[in-house]
């Protein structure tokens, strides 16, 4: 079992930089979650740590040992692809065992290890199969048990339930969780898929364009997104964010914009400051209409089944249980309790913290 | 109703007039075969007959080819030349084309257009200085310098990269993961997922090379060690020797044929694949 660790890690392809200066720490035991939008850079990353991809700059450590300039093979992590990768033309106890038999394991070992790796996966019926006689799932199990069978150090998975339809990934997720539960071992997997991100992550790292985003808990980076981007790519529906000016009233601290007048439950005095102010569709409450808060008409609303969604003319969205008691046409007004409220910088869309500190005290 | 009738299908009438015209069309093809092999088994005095069916029927033709040639010594030859210059050129497009599809490298586009173009290089512009260096090496009036030239073919490389670049990468990552070696892989993964492919060039290659007439013809010269140059000896000034002439050309025929009803749908494969013929 390893510990990962990335330095400045950078790969530039001709004008484009897939991958910008990231620096990463996996834990042993870790499963981190590459998190991002297409085409940020998640596989041209993960490609470099398994050694397929040379960096253009930066350097890479599995355990103590420096791996930067190793090739895959001398690496000990084991790769399971988005296509899965199974050799067609190889029966599924011969998939399985191809990594032993490059090793040149002996016959019986690689036996009794493919025999055991099967048993761990319910394959064990299907093992004189080739592959395209096998399921969408029993593929990805294959692929998976190809990389089990190594004992490898680390697990880079590459998309590897994006084949899957939903109700098959549910499971399978559930049973990577598991077996990542069992083994303990250190696992980098991406996707594009927020659920997959929040329900199996130890950490999240949220990659935007290359660069990483922010780096947490999923409760971190969905409680206290460190940006706009973070804060609406988590979350269905997104976050609701709107530009607002931070003004003093009265000696406490409001938003305000257009139809919009929310309290941030600060005293303090300070002169007036756009910010972007973000809040989470289920963090919005319905009040009676002329009370302070946000002034919108809804415009549709959507059953979820246990929950409704409202979506208002403002872009402002409601999440709440059914039913919501709203219709479409209907003139609301939307509040929120302050600490629910996400103040971001107008320009930089960073997170903006309140530091009691830099508070003129009155005395 | 039927349920195999296909939608917007026209009348019965015209399907019957598309069924004549192929009828025709494939009854033109077979009949010069029907007749090399009914001639070829028609009593000598027999030989310019124009009955269609040959009766009565007489092996004498076959008798004859045998006795002034030694057909099958010559249709090994040709063998031994179909089957080695279809695997040397297998080998040699496979090599070629797994690196110009797995491998970047400096110069890349360059090499394989000059690869592309050597294709285009008509064979009588490459004929007589082949001949001479054949002759330098004294390989002229040998098997080996048939078949050396042939070698690499500039067809094999690129329908084989064309393969190799459908053929996907992360098939090839999966085993660089597992720790094969570039050769390795070329031959535990790539090939076996490509036998289809190569059964079918491998096809097309050793029946272009036991069909060839020219070149062994040039550098063989005189002798009659394959089967197509052992055609020439029943030709003469004073007319042709029909009956084991057609004798000769059935056999020569004949392992193509038998190759065809064997493996039919790997040859059609290879001769729509390679958009040739
Ligand atoms: N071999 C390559 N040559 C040139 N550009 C590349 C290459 N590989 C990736 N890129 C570019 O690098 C960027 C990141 O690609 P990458 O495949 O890492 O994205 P991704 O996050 O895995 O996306 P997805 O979720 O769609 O798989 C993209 O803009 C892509 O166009
Ligand atoms: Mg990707």
């Amino acid at each position: 079992m390893s510990r990962i660790q990335l330095q400045g890690l950078t790969r530039r392809f001709g004008a484009v930089t897939a991958v910008d200066d990231i620096g990463l720490d996996v834990a042993d035991g870790e499963f981190l979650v590459l998190l991002g939008p297409s085409g940020c850079g998640k596989s041209t990353l993960l490609r470099m740590i398994a050694g397929l991809l040379p960096p253009s700059e930066g350097r890479l450590w599995l355990d103590d040992t420096e791996i930067t300039h190793l090739p895959p093979q001398r690496r000990d992590v084991a790769m399971v692809f988005q296509s899965y990768a199974l050799y067609p033309h190889l029966s599924v106890a011969r998939n399985i065992g191809f990594p032993l038999r490059t090793r040149k394991r002996p016959r019986a070992e690689i036996k009794a290890k493919v025999a055991e790796v099967a048993a761990t996966l319910g394959l064990t019926d299907l093992l004189d199969r080739k592959p395209r006689e096998l399921s969408g799932g029993q593929r990805q199990r294959v692929a998976l048990g190809r990389a089990l069978v190594r004992d490898p150090g680390a697990f880079l998975m590459d998309e590897p339930l994006s084949n899957l339809d939903a109700k098959l990934r549910a499971g399978t997720r559930a049973e990577i969780a598991g077996l990542h539960r069992r083994l303990r071992a250190t696992t980098v997997y991406v996707t594009h898929d927020q659920v997959e991100a929040m329900t199996m992550a130890t950490r999240i790292a949220l990659l935007n364009e290359g660069r990483l985003e922010q780096l947490g808990t999923p409760s971190e980076v969905y409680d206290a997104p460190a940006s706009v981007f973070a804060a609406t790519f988590l979350g269905s529906p997104a976050m609701n964010v709107v530009d607002t000016t931070v003004r003093a009233v009265d000696g406490t601290l409001v938003a305000e914009a257009e139809g919009l007048r929310l309290s941030l439950g600060i005293d303090a005095d300070i002169p007036d400051r756009p910010v972007r102010l973000g809040v989470r569709p289920e963090h919005l409450t319905l009040t009676s209409a002329g009370g302070q808060g946000i002034r919108a008409v809804v415009t549709a609303v959507e059953n979820l089944g246990s929950e409704e969604v409202a979506h208002c003319d403002t872009g402002v969205s409601v999440r709440g249980p059914r039913p919501l008691g709203v219709v479409p046409g209907e003139a609301v007004t939307l509040s929120a309790r302050p600490e629910h409220l996400h103040l971001f910088d107008h320009d930089s869309g960073r997170r903006l913290a309140w530091q009691a500190a830099s508070v003129p005290q009155p005395v | 109703m039927t349920t195999d009738e296909v939608v917007g299908e026209s009348s019965r009438g015209r399907r019957l007039g598309g069924h004549v015209v192929l009828g025709v069309l494939s009854l033109a093809c077979v009949f010069p075969i029907y007749w090399l092999y009914a001639t070829s088994l028609r009593a000598p005095q027999d030989v310019y007959s124009l009955s269609v069916l040959p009766w009565p029927l007489s092996t004498a033709s076959y008798t004859e080819a045998f006795a002034k040639n030694d057909v099958l010594g010559m249709l090994f030859n040709t063998g031994v030349i179909a089957v080695l210059s279809a695997l040397g050129q297998l080998l040699v497009a496979l090599l070629a084309a797994y690196a110009f599809a797995a491998w970047r490298f400096p110069l890349q586009r360059l090499l394989y257009l000059m690869f592309v173009g050597t294709w285009l290089v008509p064979f009588q512009a490459t004929m007589l200085p082949n001949y001479v260096l054949l002759s330098r090496l004294g390989l002229l009036e040998t098997l080996a310098g048939v078949i050396v030239p042939t070698l690499c073919s500039a067809l094999g490389v690129l329908l084989l990269r064309e393969h190799l670049n459908s053929f996907p990468k992360e098939l090839l990552d999966a085993a660089r993961m597992d720790g094969r070696s570039s050769w390795s892989t070329l031959w535990t993964v790539v090939v076996p997922a490509l036998r289809p492919a190569l059964a079918a060039l491998g096809i097309l290659l050793a029946i272009s090379a036991w069909n060839e007439y020219f070149w062994p013809a040039m550098v063989l010269q005189r002798s009659n060690a394959v089967v197509q140059l052992g055609l020439r000896s029943f030709m003469g000034t004073e007319g042709n020797d029909w009956g084991p002439l057609m004798a000769t050309a059935g056999l020569a025929c004949l392992p193509v044929f038998v190759l065809y009803l064997v493996l039919q749908r790997h040859i059609v494969n290879a001769f729509v694949r390679s958009g040739l013929k």
